[in-house]
């Protein structure tokens, strides 16, 4: 069976509003409260989309950072094998400049021997601390001083240079000392042109 | 107060925890964007120090070109003979392959000063006598065959024959740190 509206009605009597009416200020409430759910959801959409963005950015720029922190490690390292091989090479080529061979200043010290002078005794030795300058000390048996000139331009056209040299002669017998210091030809030369 | 009131005040409550979450959001997104701005500045740190370490880089490659031509070029010599044995036994064997008269020979091994890569050589005290031209033309042939070898001292005097000579030298074997 049918019920009417009606007959509903009359289920629920007519009755005064017991609670007074809200103020009009109250009333905008529900109003305030769906545009607030609307405002709500544009600005945390927004906000998550941003956020999202935000975050694959600085995922991105962290990766990005971590790879050049990488490749600039990588660079320090072959730097720092760099200074090494550097350091390495520098102390091979102190070695090998201070040990010129002597045998060619032995050859030359003993052929500038004229026929009445020779040689009572030759010392080449490199000084511990300096190993290029060689100190020199030479005993001969002559009579003048000319053949120590000619000895020591002998020495001077092997480009070596004596520093503090000294001199005795007596008995017959001339005995010279000095330190030797090999020149670089092509460095003087360098040196003079750019003087 | 009535129902309606403490209607109004739960939607107000409402309202309330929509604005502090929408603010919740929003701090979480200024929060990564700051960190996102934080790791962009930190990229162009990184950025900056690569390009300053590869230009140190460059420059000091470019700056000891000749240096490491020079160790490419002379670091064979050096590795050949790098322990004290096989530097005795090697002068040895050239003395004896010379057959110049040796009237006495020594070994020890010496520390370097001042040089890192070559913390060590094996010093050999020797004394000849023999013929001049021998002599000279040995340890010529030696300094040329050897070039790392350092003759660190050399004392010439008379021998007991005409041409003989007294030599007295002390060579250096450099022994380069492995």
């Amino acid at each position: 069976m049918q019920i009417t509206e009606r007959q509903i009605d009359d289920f629920k009597s007519e009755r005064k509003d017991i609670a007074p009416p809200l103020p009009v200020v109250l009333r905008l409430v529900p109003l305030l409260f769906y545009c607030s759910i609307a405002v709500a959801v544009i600005l945390s959409s927004i906000f998550a989309i941003q956020f999202q963005l935000a975050v694959q950015k600085r995922d991105s720029h962290k990766a990005q950072t971590a790879s050049l922190a990488a490749q600039t490690q990588d660079a320090k390292n072959q730097r720092t094998a760099l200074e090494s091989q550097i350091k390495k090479a520098t102390d091979i080529q102190n070695w090998v400049a201070s040990s010129r061979p002597l045998q060619p200043l032995l050859v030359e010290i003993i052929r500038s021997m004229g026929p009445r002078s020779s040689i009572v005794d030759l010392r080449l030795d490199r000084e511990a601390g300096n190993p290029s300058q060689i100190k020199m000390g030479l005993r001969m048996g002559t009579d003048s001083t000319k053949q120590l000139d000619l000895t020591v331009e002998k020495i001077a056209l092997l480009n070596y240079r004596a520093f503090s040299p000294t001199q005795t002669l007596g008995r017959g017998e001339l005995d010279y000392k000095a330190t030797l210091v090999h020149q670089d030809p092509l460095r003087q030369q360098t040196g003079e042109v750019s003087q | 107060m009535n129902n309606k009131h403490i209607a109004c005040g739960i939607v107000t409550l409402f309202i309330v925890i929509l604005v502090q979450l929408t603010l919740w959001v929003q701090g979480h997104r200024t929060k990564v964007q700051n960190e996102a701005g934080a790791a962009q500045q930190a990229e162009t740190d990184a950025n900056a120090q690569l390009n300053q370490e590869r230009a140190q880089l460059g420059e000091l490659r470019r700056q000891s070109t000749d240096l490491i031509e020079f160790l490419r070029i002379w670091q064979p010599y050096f590795t050949t003979i790098d322990n004290p044995q096989s530097a005795e036994v090697n002068l040895s064997m050239r003395i004896k392959e010379a057959n110049l008269v040796n009237l006495a020979q020594r070994f020890e091994q010496a520390p370097v000063k001042g040089n890192a890569s070559i913390p060590n050589t094996m010093r050999a005290f020797l004394t000849f006598e023999d013929d001049y031209a021998r002599l000279m033309n040995w340890l010529g042939e030696l300094e040329v065959k050897m070039p790392t070898v350092r003759t660190s001292s050399v004392r010439l005097a008379k021998g007991t024959r005409a041409n003989d000579l007294r030599m007295e030298v002390v060579l250096e074997q450099p022994l380069l740190k492995k």
